[in-house]
Parts: structure tokens; C-alpha cells; sequence
């Protein structure tokens, strides 16, 4: 019993302390994705690079995932503790920028490697990527070589993909179709619905089963494959290059206009753009970063398909037409 | 009657996103039609599935007060509960998975899926909560039975059936609850929207279209389901009438049984062992060292069980005070409102935390520190996803307590911390320390609320997990998810042994 109380009385303090903590130099806050600041993201690099530099104190707050940044600004308005976020995506940017909180970047974008040329004033990209299935070469001899191959054939493999409405890829994935089989994109996924396991909840549930052996395919990144040759030195993932090209997703940041701490915020911007941070996204992020030179990227990369050409929707379009096109989609798959 | 005003609050609180957008068309969309009869009828099942072999199993544990092993077998029945649900799906997937040991191939995605991974879930829950109602059926009546050369049926009809009578609808109610509103392992081992719940729904409306009117009235929606469930499950019940004044025993002794109990034990068992096992075996073979030696999953397992020790505080005692004024109006003979305010707490489950946890938001942005208070937050929203535990837990004792001391402490005059030191404690101890370890382990197990609320420094465990299988590191998550386990077990053996007493130190 007493034990018990010690404990008690031990957790209480912790959590006292954890609220007197904080104090001194200015602090730049910033709302991101959890998987960001975990200890295998770039957070904890970026923090102590940038902190080197500004003497300030970097506060990466991590929040679930891109939608529930949005989410947390909508939530807090002008009232929000944020001087900027960093880690929404171009399916979100335009109902970002249409909340109005956020300030212009007035930053030019020199070095970057995006395939097409940046024209957001609002947000700027660190990095992007393709979405792409992965597959294990040691039990799928010949995938697939389009998307129109993947969806048509009756015969094709299984694949595991993620939700629309929960989860980044799967939406990428509706929008990816969409592009490509424009008002037959209902048809498309009627075909593909005989052929899909599962749909997950979030990216990590349909890339567990997959290494489980749940399915052959998997709908990720072109640059998944690349996690599992570095980290793991395993040669036994690709993914499968597609003939229409890949979907694009481009992750940018952006500042709050409530910010007090605009020219801080400036100034990471700046910095989320120098070869130092550039050079720390592609082995922890395991994505493109968007503004550094091909060359400099780890040898690894070498190995990844070539994803061209980038498919992307207009932002703004994706906004009007999301809800519709997810709609469409529940209606076929829940038949 | 203080204990009230948080609740109600609460619910009027997760109005407040919602403002006054009316219209809302939702029963008109024939998706949102399906969904509701899909959640209704997974649940039913589920919850059916769930209960009929944990009768068995908790009967057949019973009547076996020394079964080998019994006692970590009970403790391993209160794991399942606090298994991130992306754990249980890997797991669930190691076992019947198509490279799995039991494999079930592509029908395993579908309500074959959903009710193996709520089975699991549920069934050892129940087990959990069902036995204390046969322990609590008192020696003398076993005795009484024996020399009236009671036959099997006989004892059931006559010794046991009473007793379940009181408990067993708020279990089903709780059960079913719990298989309403579980959320990831529907999406993943349902196969695709074909098997979407309500709760996934609300949580689309929540989080993607930001709609949080629509999030609320869905949230209704699925509050209406359960208090039908309730009002339903409610009929069943039937108070015992007299006053037990004898000492309860645990455990009848029929060995006539042996073989046939044996073998339910042992059957759910290796059930629930299964994806456990696999679980570990997945742990073990995973990067032990690189994992067990980083000093921020400590700080993480740390942090867990803060807040899942706090949580179960919080719940206990507002569980206990909203019994007290349930008891209190019920003595007073206003029974529908001491029956409402019980029903206020068990039902509390069905807002999903993110609804409950967004109304808080909502009311602490601008007027507190917003990430300050991020654990008080947390320990707060899960201190209420876990009172209906509590109330399933204490509520049969306090009413014994009640119907039995009632009367005797009123002509002794006897109240307040004297009371509850001689009369209550000593009756509550055994269900409080059960409880409190279910809210705690629950509260440990919980990532809806601490992702919402985003990550100071030093996360959780389950948001560790999380972290750690969406960096590709998934034998790395597998360890953790073996050390969130053992916590687990160990909050488990803390609270029930030492809070909750010995078993039979009375007796």
C-alpha cells in the first residue's frame, strides 16, 4: 500500500515538474508530425543544428500527422502558441492557406530540385515523394508495369492499401487513380476492390502486414526500398515503376501570422532550405529532400526507380473535389 | 452529488465545437445507414461471442480455486485490454495470418477478422468481471446446495443465475460498448469500408472534414445505440433482494467438473496465449539490446505509467463518489435518478475520447497554457474513459455494502472516513484494486488522446510504438510493445495484490 502511495506521490511531482520546466532564451514553436520528432526522424538533428545557430530554443511540438496540425490551428486560431508548422502536405495546403492564418513566406525557393518550378507564396517544400506499391522481389517475380495493369488484370496480386479518409497514401492513392482513369475511377476501383486485403487505418498497419506476408504488394513510397537497403542492408525490396508516372506528394512549412517570432521563423525557413537540413531527410524522413542536388543524396538512392513523370493535382482543386472523390470512393468499396 | 457536475459538464462540453450548424442530413446518406447496421450487428455478435465462453471459462475458474497456475492466468486475462490495437492486429496476424499457425487466408479480412480480434479483446475482460459475482456467492449457500444434493443445473438455477443477474447485464453492456467503439482493429481486419463502424465514422467527420457538428451527432447517434443496449440489458437485471449476511467463499469444489473445466480453462487459454505469445516470440527475436538499452524508452515507460496510475486514481475515486450518490438517492427512494446517474458513468465510453477530448481542447484553448497541461489532459480524458471499469467493477460491492451496513451505520451514527474506513474498505478493497488496475492499464494502452494533444519531449509507450512502426522500425515496435506488456502486468500484480489485498485474506 504504501508502495503505492510512493508512487503516487513520485508521479504527481513528475508532473509538476513537468509543467515548471520552462524558461529563458526565445523560443521558436513548431507544430509537427510526431513521426518528425521522434528519435529516428530528422527531429532531433534539425533541433540541435538550428538551436547551434540561433540561439534560440526550437520547440518541435509533435501532433499525430499533417491533418491534425491543420486540425489543432483551426482548433486555436489566432490564439495558437505556434510561430509556424512544418509537415502539412499539397493535398492540405489549400484549405491551410484558406483558414487565413497563415503570413506570406516572402522567401524565393533558388535550389530546388522539385520537378516542377515552386509558385506557392504561402508555403514552402523541404521534401517530397512518390507514392508508389512495394513488393518483395523474392515472391513477386513480375509486378505489375502500369497502374492500368495493376487495376485490370483479374489475375494480378493482392495488394494492401490505406484509407483516404485516415491516412496520407491512401488518399494519394484515390487522387493517383483519379489522374489516371479520370471519370472511370469508380470502375478502376471496383476492379481493384476483388484484389485489395485490407485497407488500414495509416500507413504503418498495411506496411506491418505486408512484412507479415499479408499481401505481395503494399502501397508506400518509391523511396521505401531505400529504408531497408541502408538501414538493413536487405536488397529483397523494390517498388514497382509505373508507365503513367507516380503520384506526387511535396510536405511543406509554413508561418503563422500570430507569430511573434516572425524573423526567427524566417530564419528556420531559411535554414530548412540549407544543405544542413536538406542532408538530414533522406535517411531519417526516407524521402526526396526538395532542395538538394541529386548528387549529395546517400549512394543508395542510386537503386530507386525513376518516378517520372510526377503526377500532381492542383491544390485548389483537390480541396473543391476531395469529399466528392472520397465519397465516390466509400460507395464502391463498401458494396 | 458533486461528482455530477464534471460529468454533465463533460457532455455538454463535447457540444461546444459543434455550435448551432443545424440541419444535419446524416441518417440520409445510405453509407451512414449501412454503417449503423454494420456497428450494430458486429457488435451484437462480438459482445455475444464474447460472453458465452467467458460464462464458461469464469465458472470453470470458479470452480477451480487451485488450478495450476491460476493466478497468472487470471493476470495474462487483463492484458489484452491494454494492447495498442495495432499490436493486437500483428498479432492477431501472427497467429492467423496467411504465413500464420492457425492461417485463414484472405477470410480473415472481414467480420471473421473483427470478431477473433474482439473476442480476444473481451472475452478475458469478461472473465475479469465475471468471476467476483461467483465468488461472491456466499460458502453456506454451496453447503446448503451440497446437502440438499443439488444437481448441476439445480446449483445454476438456484445459487449461481441470482447472482449473475446483477452484474452480468452491465458487463454485456460494457462489452458491448467497447466492440461499438473499437476503431483501428475494425479498419484494418475488416477488410475495407465495407465494415465500418460509427466510431469511424465520427472520427472521418472529426479529423478529416472537420465537420465536429456532424462528429457530435454521430456521437449521439452511438449514444442512443448504447442506452437502448442499457435500457435493454437494464430489464434483465435483478437487484438481489435480501441482504447477504453471510461470508462469501471463494469457490465451490465439484469434482465432478474437473475434466470438463480443465478443458474450457485450457481452451481459452491458449486463445488468448496465442497472439500473446506471438507477441513476445516477435520481442524476442527482435533487437533486444538496441531497444531495452535506450534511456528514452524508459523515460517513455516512465511517463506511461504516470498517467496510467494517475488515470486510475482519478476513476476510482470519482467512480466511488458516483456510486455513494447513486446509493444515497437509491436509500432515499429515488431510484430512477440513482439508476441515472449510474448509467451517466458506465455510458461515458461511447463519446470517443477524441470527441471528449476536443471538447476540453476546445474549453482550455486561450485559458491555460495549451501544451503545458497536455498530461493533465490526458490523465483527465482517460480518468473517464475508465469510470464505466470502475462502475462495473465496484458497483456490486458497494451495493452489498450499502444493503448490508446501511442501517446499522445510520444507528451508529457512523459516516464519513470512519465509515468508509471500517464498513466500506474493508468490503471494497478486493473490487477497488481490480478496477484501478483495469482503468490503469487501459489509460497506459491509450494513443487517441496523447496524439491529439501532441508530444512534449518524452511520449508514451504506445505513441513509442507508433514512432517506432511508422520510422520502419517494426521489430523495434515489437520490443516495445513487450515492455509495455510487462509493465502492464506488473501494474496488474501492484494494484491488485497489494491495493486490493491478498485473495481470501478475509476468509
Amino acid at each position: 500500500m504504501s508502495l503505492i502511495l510512493r508512487l503516487l506521490v513520485t508521479s504527481l511531482l513528475g508532473l509538476f515538474l513537468v509543467f515548471a520546466a520552462q524558461a529563458g532564451k526565445p523560443a521558436l514553436v513548431v507544430y509537427t508530425y510526431d513521426s518528425f520528432t521522434s528519435e529516428w526522424g530528422p527531429g532531433p538533428q534539425v533541433k540541435a543544428a538550428f538551436e547551434n545557430k540561433c540561439g534560440c530554443t526550437l520547440e518541435l511540438v509533435g501532433l499525430a500527422d499533417g491533418v491534425s496540425i491543420l486540425n489543432r490551428l483551426k482548433l486555436e486560431g489566432a490564439r495558437s502558441k505556434a510561430d509556424m508548422v512544418l509537415g502539412i502536405d499539397t493535398s492540405l495546403t489549400a484549405e491551410a492557406r484558406a483558414t487565413g492564418l497563415f503570413e506570406k513566406h516572402g522567401l524565393a525557393l533558388h535550389n530546388s530540385v522539385l520537378p516542377n518550378p515552386w509558385v506557392d507564396d504561402s508555403f514552402l517544400p523541404y521534401d517530397f515523394g512518390y507514392f508508389a506499391f512495394v513488393y518483395d522481389k523474392t515472391s513477386l517475380s513480375n509486378p505489375p508495369t502500369s497502374l492500368r495493369a495493376l487495376v485490370e488484370n483479374p489475375d494480378g496480386p493482392n495488394i494492401l492499401i490505406q484509407d483516404p479518409r485516415t491516412s496520407t497514401p491512401g488518399l494519394g492513392l484515390l487522387l493517383w487513380i483519379k489522374m489516371v482513369y479520370g471519370d472511370q475511377a469508380d470502375q478502376a476501383w471496383a476492379q481493384l476492390s476483388e484484389r485489395v486485403v485490407t485497407v488500414s487505418k495509416g500507413w504503418s498497419e498495411a506496411y506491418g502486414l505486408f512484412l507479415k506476408g499479408e499481401a505481395p504488394m503494399v502501397l508506400s513510397y518509391t523511396t521505401s526500398p531505400a529504408y531497408h537497403l541502408i538501414a538493413e542492408q536487405d536488397e529483397r525490396f523494390a517498388a514497382a515503376r509505373f508507365t503513367e508516372g507516380h503520384y506526387q506528394q511535396i510536405e511543406v512549412a509554413g508561418l503563422l501570422e500570430s507569430s511573434q517570432q516572425k524573423e526567427l521563423a524566417r530564419e528556420f525557413l531559411r535554414f530548412m532550405l540549407s544543405e544542413e537540413f536538406q542532408s538530414i531527410i533522406p535517411t531519417t524522413n526516407w524521402m526526396y529532400p526538395a532542395a538538394l542536388a541529386t548528387a549529395k543524396l546517400p549512394k543508395d538512392f542510386d537503386q530507386l526507380i525513376d518516378p517520372s513523370p510526377a503526377l500532381l493535382f492542383d491544390d485548389e482543386l483537390v480541396a473543391r473535389h476531395r469529399k466528392t472523390w472520397v465519397n465516390e470512393w466509400l460507395e464502391v468499396m463498401s458494396r | 452529488m458533486a461528482i455530477l457536475a464534471p460529468i454533465a459538464g463533460l457532455l455538454q462540453l463535447s457540444f461546444i465545437p459543434g455550435f448551432e450548424q443545424g440541419e444535419f442530413r446524416v441518417w440520409e446518406s445510405a453509407y451512414i445507414r449501412r454503417v449503423f447496421v454494420f456497428s450494430l450487428w458486429q457488435a451484437l455478435l462480438s459482445t455475444l461471442l464474447s460472453i458465452a465462453p467467458a460464462l464458461l471459462v469464469a465458472r470453470a475458474f470458479a470452480y477451480h480455486p487451485v488450478f495450476p497456475l491460476r493466478s497468472l492466468l487470471l493476470k495474462l486475462f487483463g492484458l489484452p485490454l491494454v494492447v495498442p490495437a495495432v499490436v493486437v492486429v500483428m498479432a492477431i496476424v501472427s497467429v492467423y495470418g496467411s504465413d500464420g499457425w492457425i492461417p485463414q487466408g484472405r477470410s480473415l479480412y472481414g467480420l471473421k477478422g473483427i470478431l477473433l480480434a474482439h473476442v480476444f479483446f473481451n472475452m478475458p475482460l469478461a472473465v475479469r468481471l465475471l468471476l467476483p459475482l461467483w465468488q461472491a456467492i456466499p460458502r453456506q449457500h454451496w453447503q446448503l446446495g451440497e446437502q440438499l444434493g443439488f444437481t448441476d443445473w439445480h446449483r445454476w438455477r438456484y445459487l449461481e443465475w441470482p447472482m449473475l443477474r446483477e452484474g452480468l447485464p452491465g458487463i454485456l453492456l460494457l462489452v458491448f460498448m467497447l466492440c461499438l467503439t473499437s476503431f483501428a482493429v475494425v479498419l484494418t481486419l475488416g477488410g475495407g469500408p465495407r465494415s465500418t463502424t460509427l466510431e469511424v465514422a465520427i472520427y472521418q467527420s472529426l479529423r478529416f472534414d472537420f465537420d465536429p457538428a456532424q462528429a457530435i451527432v454521430l456521437a449521439l447517434l452511438q449514444l442512443a445505440l448504447c442506452t437502448l443496449v442499457a435500457l435493454i440489458a437494464l430489464r434483465f437485471q435483478k437487484l438481489p433482494q435480501v441482504e447477504i449476511t453471510l461470508s462469501p467463499a471463494s469457490g465451490a469444489t465439484a469434482s465432478s467438473h474437473n475434466l470438463f473445466a480443465s478443458v474450457v480453462i485450457l481452451a481459452a487459454a491458449v486463445f488468448v496465449g496465442m497472439p500473446l505469445l506471438a507477441m513476445f516470440l516477435d520481442a524476442l527475436s527482435g533487437p533486444l539490446v538496441r531497444v531495452l538499452g535506450n534511456i528514452h524508452l524508459w523515460k517513455s515507460a516512465a511517463n506511461t505509467l504516470m498517467i496510467g496510475l494517475c488515470a486510475s486514481a482519478i476513476a476510482v475515486v470519482a467512480g466511488w463518489l458516483l456510486l455513494r450518490t447513486s446509493s444515497e438517492l437509491a436509500n432515499r427512494g429515488q431510484t430512477q435518478k440513482a439508476k441515472f446517474i449510474e448509467l451517466s458513468g458506465s455510458i461515458i465510453y461511447v463519446f470517443p475520447p477524441l470527441v471528449i477530448g476536443t471538447g476540453i481542447f476546445v474549453l482550455l484553448v486561450g485559458k491555460v497554457d495549451g501544451f503545458d497541461c497536455v498530461y493533465a489532459v490526458v490523465i483527465l480524458v482517460n480518468a473517464l474513459m475508465g469510470l464505466p471499469f470502475v462502475i462495473r467493477g465496484l458497483g456490486p460491492a458497494m451495493r452489498q455494502s450499502n444493503m448490508r451496513y446501511q442501517r446499522l451505520c445510520q444507528s451508529l451514527a457512523l459516516v464519513g472516513w470512519h465509515r468508509f474506513r471500517l464498513v466500506d474498505w474493508p468490503l471494497l478493497r478486493r473490487p477497488v484494486g481490480l478496477s484501478a488496475a483495469l482503468v490503469a492499464a487501459l489509460a497506459m494502452g491509450d494513443l487517441g488522446v496523447v496524439a491529439l494533444f501532441g508530444t512534449p519531449q518524452t511520449a508514451t509507450l504506445p505513441l513509442v510504438i507508433y514512432q517506432q512502426l511508422g520510422a520502419y522500425l517494426i521489430p523495434q515496435a515489437a520490443v516495445t510493445a513487450a515492455v509495455l506488456l510487462l509493465l502492464c502486468l506488473l501494474v496488474f500484480w501492484l494494484l491488485e495484490h497489494k491495493l486490493g489485498g491478498k485473495p481470501n485474506a478475509r476468509d
